[in-house]
């Protein structure tokens, strides 16, 4: 009886899985049809401003400034869609997939990604593929941000039945309860879910999580998803 | 003078680019549209050096319009304009051909930049897209040249086009144009003849 309600519970979750995305994909658009051409066509038009306003100092530093703050909000509408936009689960192997959000990592954070990937990789189920994507994603950003890494290396691999991904970079380190412990009450942080998010995640799917760091010794981390 | 052709979805996009590009000694905007089916035929009759060309049309796919172009005997040189910044697009325009990818959500100076930089036969796309233009390689210390540069250069040496080198080496030309252009900083030319006297003097 627990068994058949537990099965339940897991189908409903990767049902829940897919529809956050497709949400996250809407919003995108909608930013991406709207704000976004608004503030680029603006940005032309002002950048012309601030080149006919050259003989009145005064006023060419108002439109200057103005082009500033449009960047900035440029900026962080571009973090935003390379955060949610997803990548396009149906129509891309997983391969791909993971191929393509290494070489966005490299290109929002110049630094490269040590990316193994077997040529016989291929597909794996829809929830699993978001759950691995969302997990890399997460697991790379951490390691940019905190870990002082200078290598982050990503292997993604078929075993059996199960994709195991493991991410590991030589960085800093952290002591995993502590940060786990921190991380218990608090929610979703400036778009992203931090580790406990990871585990949640691997749970939903009945997978498992491994986390491997100490001060000074960098992070490894491996997950292990059912393939379909 | 580099004309330029503006393909784009959004009227407003056009409007502010135009205003732009039209404030520029070097740079003509020689036609724009809002519909994607019209670009190889305004590229037909009015032979833009640059096509400035979002990705997300709605009335054809973008990269069928660069394939369409391709088929010209001179096609003019893309820079895809789009606002996402993700593999999937960088995949698409490199796939597709495209010699170039400018932001949206950068400022429109950069696509200034980028349009001349495309126009002066540069490949614009972020340095990370090297793992799919050059196949899966790691690249070589920076400062040292690859098997593969030494060969190109003894080909630009040669006296060999770009498209020549490619059909020689079986490779597609934007790898080539990749190949020259790091040979080039590697070595520290400007162009191919430079390239070529180093090359005569011993390398």
């Amino acid at each position: 009886m627990t068994e058949v309600r537990d099965a339940e519970a897991r189908a409903a979750s990767r049902r829940l899985l897919a529809t956050s995305e497709r949400e996250l994909q809407r919003i995108v658009l909608d930013m991406h049809d709207g704000p976004v051409q608004d503030i680029f066509a603006a940005l032309s038009h002002l950048q012309v401003l601030e080149r006919a306003l050259a003989a009145d100092p005064t006023a060419a530093q108002r439109a200057a400034q103005a082009v500033r703050l449009l960047e900035r909000a440029l900026g962080e509408i571009r973090n935003f869609i390379g955060a949610f936009r997803p990548p396009g689960f149906e129509r891309r192997e997983l391969g791909q997939i993971i191929e393509g959000l290494a070489v966005q990592h490299e290109t929002l954070t110049e630094q490269a990604v040590e990316l193994e990937l077997p040529g016989e990789l291929g597909d794996c189920a829809l929830p699993t593929k978001i759950a691995i994507y969302r997990i890399l994603q997460e697991a790379l950003a951490n390691g940019h941000r905190h870990s002082g890494a200078t290598r982050q290396r990503v292997s993604v691999e078929r075993r059996g039945l199960v994709i195991a991904l493991t991410v590991s970079d030589d960085g800093r380190g952290f002591e995993p309860q502590r940060v786990l412990a921190r991380e218990e009450d608090v929610g979703v942080e400036g778009g992203h879910f931090g580790l406990r998010g990871i585990q949640d995640r691997v749970e939903m799917l009945g997978g498992t999580f491994t986390l491997e760091s100490a001060p000074g010794r960098g992070t490894s981390l491996t997950v292990e998803l059912p393939a379909e | 003078m580099i004309r330029v052709l503006l393909a784009d979805d959004h009227a407003i996009v056009l409007e502010g680019l135009r205003a732009l590009l039209d404030g520029e000694p070097d740079i003509k905007v020689a036609a724009w549209t809002t519909d994607g089916t019209d670009v190889v035929r305004l590229v037909e009759q009015h032979k833009p050096d640059v096509v400035v060309l979002d990705l997300e049309l709605t009335s054809i796919k973008g990269t069928e319009v660069i394939a369409a172009l391709r088929e010209r005997t001179t096609p003019p040189r893309v820079l895809v304009l789009t606002a996402y910044n993700d593999g999937e697009s960088l995949r698409s325009a490199l796939d597709a051909g495209a010699e170039g990818l400018a932001l949206k959500t950068e400022s429109p100076q950069q696509t200034l930049t980028a349009i001349r930089q495309v126009h002066a036969g540069q490949l614009v796309f972020p340095q990370a897209a090297r793992r799919w233009i050059e196949g899966r390689a790691g690249g070589g210390t920076p400062g040292e040249l690859t098997p593969r540069e030494r060969e190109v250069w003894a080909l630009v040496a040669g006296g060999l086009t770009n498209p020549q080198i490619a059909e020689r080496l079986g490779l597609s030309d934007n790898t080539v144009k990749f190949h020259v252009q790091h040979l080039f900083s590697k070595l520290g030319v400007k162009n191919r003849t430079e390239a070529a006297l180093k090359y005569a003097r011993g390398r």
